[in-house]
């Protein structure tokens, strides 16, 4: 068998293609829910964890030393298997709270380490010039925080994407489970899982292109 | 604080220097063993095979223990495996095996394996559903004397075309009546498997519509990952397991694979143990 046709077998014939869309589409959909949720929680916790009030302050410690130390796998098969097992709540859903979750520790994280890496006395010298608490914020540390936790979000991201490749474990065919399923039927895993491989590397330099785009748009 | 530190670290790179090679290396008792790759089970764990094995050794005269039981989460991670040299060998059925030899030549079905083993194929069900159990256990029953299972068998593992995957199944639809949640895994074709389209067919999954019109239920099947399927049982995310094995042997015990707080149906399928090696030159 030539390998064009054998890659058509696996990966075009009977409509293949299209079980694959649909299993990147479930990929996205929970990379990209994970990551506006995780973003909001995580930068809350953030807020806490450098913020004044100590009973806040040591709670988002806690929370981010377990989320951070725990495998994602195994806090996905406790939430669905056993938090949320008789909520009737939807695979999916409880796949977007963990890794919103987990995500959410380590946007936490990089972004106190970005916090640190300012120079407070820039803060301080806009507010002798008579900015406001906010505009001192939004003036002064937000575009340098941005511009310093811009490449390790990115990484993070990238993770994000690769992390949720287990959610298989919670009855969700994503990517890497269509991938196997193809793998399985067609006996050729080694083409098979290349082009999965194939296709997360794509969808891992997207992300890495937008943020590239979005650089240079800015002139940085 | 920091003197604590370089404390801490110049102890440790004391003791690190004691950590070299004594010039022996410890000796691995699996090394010589032939590594054998497997599909994760219910309940059963490497180390309940590797017992059972010494187990058939000393009671049968055999020699069997010289495989070493890996366990793989599917049939496309088992087959990577064997195809990179990680195992020597794959367990499987020999259904299985013929689909796999009609569609990948270099694979090959071992001859001279030492023992042959039958398991047989069940439904695993929660405990507490006795109800269910025993609605299936008559349905399985009727199948088998009315000759539908036999009628399965042949439609779509004994007469499916070469290299062809099996038709796909209609699964029963009735207004209103329960649904049977059943968790597959698409990793034992023809038995069980995922059509291009996605959707799970197969020899199981046709056993299942046919239940379904018998019991007047509904029938949704959810893929999952074996190694996940007992932990989706118990939490109630489904209600049944596909394919929960039994063994047929004097020394395996029954329940072999048979985690605490579930209970099986009769039998539906059986079939025979084959051990398969793959010849990478092979044409």
């Amino acid at each position: 068998m030539e390998f064009t046709e054998l890659l058509y077998k696996i990966f075009l014939k009977d409509g293949g293609w299209l079980t694959i869309l649909n299993g990147l589409r479930v990929t996205v959909e929970i990379s990209a829910l994970s990551l506006l949720f995780g973003t909001l929680f995580g930068s809350l916790l953030c807020f806490f964890r450098v913020g004044k009030f100590t009973p806040l302050k040591i709670v988002a410690q806690v929370y981010i030393s377990i989320i951070r130390g725990s495998p994602v796998l195994m806090l996905l098969m406790l939430l669905f298997y056993g938090v949320f097992a008789r909520q009737g709540l939807s695979p999916e859903l409880v796949a977007v709270v963990t890794f919103s979750m987990h995500t959410a520790a380590h946007v936490a994280e990089l972004l106190r380490a970005s916090l640190m890496a300012l120079d407070v006395g820039q803060v301080e010298a806009a507010r002798t010039l008579g900015f406001s608490k906010l505009q001192a914020f939004k003036l002064v540390t937000l575009p340098q925080l941005v511009r310093i936790a811009k490449p390790v979000y990115q990484s993070t991201i990238v993770n994000l994407i690769q992390w949720t490749s287990v959610v298989g474990y919670v009855t969700i065919t994503d990517l890497t489970r269509v991938i196997n399923n193809i793998a399985s039927r067609t006996m050729q895993p080694m083409i098979t899982i290349t082009g999965g491989m194939i296709i997360y590397l794509a969808l891992s330099y997207l992300v890495y292109g937008l943020f590239n785009w979005s650089d240079r748009r800015r002139g940085q | 604080m920091k003197k604590f530190l370089t404390l801490m670290m110049i102890c440790a790179l004391v003791l690190m220097t004691g950590c070299g090679s004594e010039g022996k290396k410890p000796i691995d008792k699996d090394a010589s063993k032939v590594k054998l790759g497997m599909i994760t089970r219910l309940n059963a764990s490497e180390e309940n095979f590797d017992e059972f094995m010494r187990k058939i050794e000393d009671t049968l005269d055999v020699k069997i223990a010289s495989h070493k039981i890996v366990f793989f989460d599917s049939l496309a991670q088992m087959q990577s495996a064997i195809q990179a040299g990680q195992v020597d060998e794959m367990s499987t059925y020999r259904s299985v095996a013929r689909y796999i030899l009609a569609k990948e030549p270099r694979f090959e079905v071992l001859k001279d394996h030492s023992l042959e083993f039958i398991d047989s194929f069940c439904f695993a069900l929660r405990e507490d559903e006795t109800e269910l159990r025993d609605s299936l256990n008559k349905v399985i029953k009727d199948m088998q004397a009315d000759g539908t299972l036999d009628r399965l068998t042949k439609e779509y593992i004994t007469d499916i075309k070469e290299g062809t995957d099996p038709a796909p199944v209609e699964l029963p639809h009735f207004d209103g009546a329960d649904t049977i949640k059943v968790a597959v895994t698409g990793d034992l074709p023809p038995l069980d498997l995922v059509l291009a389209n996605g959707t799970p067919a197969g020899f199981n999954t046709a056993v299942l519509a046919e239940v379904g019109n018998r019991l007047h239920k509904n029938v949704e099947l959810i893929q999952i990952e074996s190694g996940a399927r007992a932990a989706a049982l118990t939490s109630k995310q489904v209600d049944v397991v596909f394919w929960a094995i039994v063994p047929i042997s004097e020394v395996i015990p029954e329940d072999s694979d048979k985690p605490d707080g579930v209970i099986l149906s009769e039998p539906y399928f059986k079939d025979k143990n084959v051990h398969m090696i793959f010849k990478a030159e092979k044409k």
